[in-house]
């Protein structure tokens, strides 16, 4: 009966993945502790009384302290509900863990502090030289280089990093992303980090840079960043410079030349075929930046 | 991955939620059920984790796990509720995008047009077409005959041909 009613057209095309327009993850957690507590219930006194040692509470690894609420304050870390948040005091500054996140202490050492920002938000504030302060989410991993900052991820690691002091770098696979303070950067799972931008960048170059990083590149989203760059977003044209095509960044280099000339022992070819020093040296004379030389 | 572990079973999740995800929306036709039996599969999946025996890939297990899932719910909740929804003339199937508020996009018309198919022809459609199941295996997971099968793909296909024509 199918050899008469041929295939619907478009049907191969449909994309095998959809992303729930919410979070799931909250509620299948919830039904696994759930479920593991009635096991625990049903699983007689010796295995109670095992369980019960090994939840038994000890100090945790980093002194905290509860802000408001009851949070579930562990060695292993901190886990806050919508109505708790608590405050983790750092041999090298402070961490809030704001409501509705899970956030655990990886590894203390004496050159690193590493830790994993399940879901939720935290909000830092770090006194120590760069790359000490790690934090790792589902998407990507936040380095700390000597700065305050707020980054709020869902549990698949969707979320925005917002640097009020310093700068943070944003590291997924081969895709690097230097936010500096004032600027803001997208994360999205599958991608990682999107070109940072100013906090007040016009709608036109967010929804670009989103097109470029997230989307589908089109060349006209790359027209649309660069007519709407301000010399302010100078940072964004200098990340798009390793994310486009070489035809395409030929293009953003000379638009982002126009808005900050770039320094002696910089020069175009050098950046096309993707100097790293060239690069950097240029990054340091971008408005914004922090390090920006007399 | 072992069971009771975790931080490996949430990076499961993140790997295979959209996938799970999209099938469970196709299925059902409706995106708070597939939310629904998406958290569902994802929780039989980490109390089944210890009977996974590594013979296929956990996709591929999750993919029958969340096939078998909607389905058994679809069948108890008939049961439950004894409710039809026959679409036996397009005069009852709403044309996609009617309401004219949103543009017309293929995939997406396609999508809202399987989401107004019958139940049982959806799901054919959905496993035959899009899954690549045989009717004999349709039959299998679905319990009908195999000509039960092939009659629904053949209902299902005419009148997303007419939704999307229209």
């Amino acid at each position: 009966m199918t050899d008469f009613e041929p295939p619907v057209a478009g049907v191969k095309d449909l994309p095998r993945s959809i992303e729930p327009p919410r979070d799931l993850w909250p509620g299948v957690s919830r039904r696994i502790h759930w479920r593991l507590r009635l096991l625990v219930g049903a699983g007689g006194l010796a295995a109670a009384a095992s369980l019960l040692f090994v939840l038994t509470p000890r100090a945790p690894l980093v002194p905290t302290t509860v802000i408001h609420g009851h949070p579930v304050i562990s060695r292993s870390g901190v886990i806050t509900n919508d109505a708790s948040s608590a405050r983790l005091e750092l041999s090298i500054g402070s961490v809030e863990v704001g409501p509705g996140s899970d956030f655990r202490v990886v590894s203390i050492t004496p050159g690193e502090q590493r830790f994993e920002l399940r879901r939720g938000g935290i909000s830092a504030q770090v006194l120590a030289p760069p790359r000490v302060f790690v934090v790792e989410t589902p998407a990507t991993v936040a380095t700390d280089l000597g700065c305050a900052y707020v980054l709020q991820v869902d549990s698949l690691g969707n979320g925005l990093l917002r640097v009020t002091a310093g700068q943070v770098e944003l590291v997924t696979g081969g895709r690097r992303a230097i936010v500096p303070a004032g600027a803001v950067a997208s994360i999205r799972k599958g991608f990682g980090p999107g070109s940072p931008r100013r906090e007040d960048a016009s709608r036109k170059l967010t929804e670009a840079l989103d097109a470029i990083d997230f989307g589908s590149r089109e060349p006209a989203a790359v027209d649309s960043a660069l007519s709407a760059a301000r010399v302010d977003d100078a940072l964004s044209l200098w990340h798009l410079l390793s994310r486009v095509n070489p035809v395409e960044a030929g293009r953003v280099y000379d638009r982002l030349a126009v808005l900050v000339p770039p320094p002696v022992g910089v020069t175009r070819d050098g950046v096309l075929s993707g100097s790293r020093e060239m690069l950097d040296l240029w990054w340091n004379y971008l408005p914004w930046t922090g390090y920006r030389k007399p | 991955m072992r069971a009771g572990d975790e931080a490996a079973f949430h990076a499961l999740y993140r790997a295979e939620v959209g996938r799970v995800y999209a099938l469970c929306l196709r299925l059902t036709g409706n995106r708070r059920d597939a939310e629904e039996r998406t958290q569902d599969v994802f929780v039989q999946a980490w109390r089944r984790l210890s009977t996974f025996r590594g013979e296929s890939a956990v996709s591929t297990w999750l993919h029958r796990l969340t096939v078998n899932l909607v389905l058994t719910e679809r069948r108890s909740t008939r049961r439950r509720e004894q409710r039809v929804m026959p679409v036996e003339s397009l005069e009852t199937v709403e044309k996609p995008g009617a309401a004219g508020r949103e543009p017309s996009v293929p995939g997406v018309d396609l999508e809202r047009a399987m989401a107004r198919l019958p139940d049982g022809a959806r799901e054919v459609f959905v496993l035959h077409d899009i899954e690549g199941y045989t009717h004999e295996e349709i039959g299998a997971v679905c319990g009908i005959a195999e000509g039960t099968s092939k009659a629904q793909l053949f209902r299902a296909r005419r009148l997303l041909r007419e939704m999307l024509e229209r």
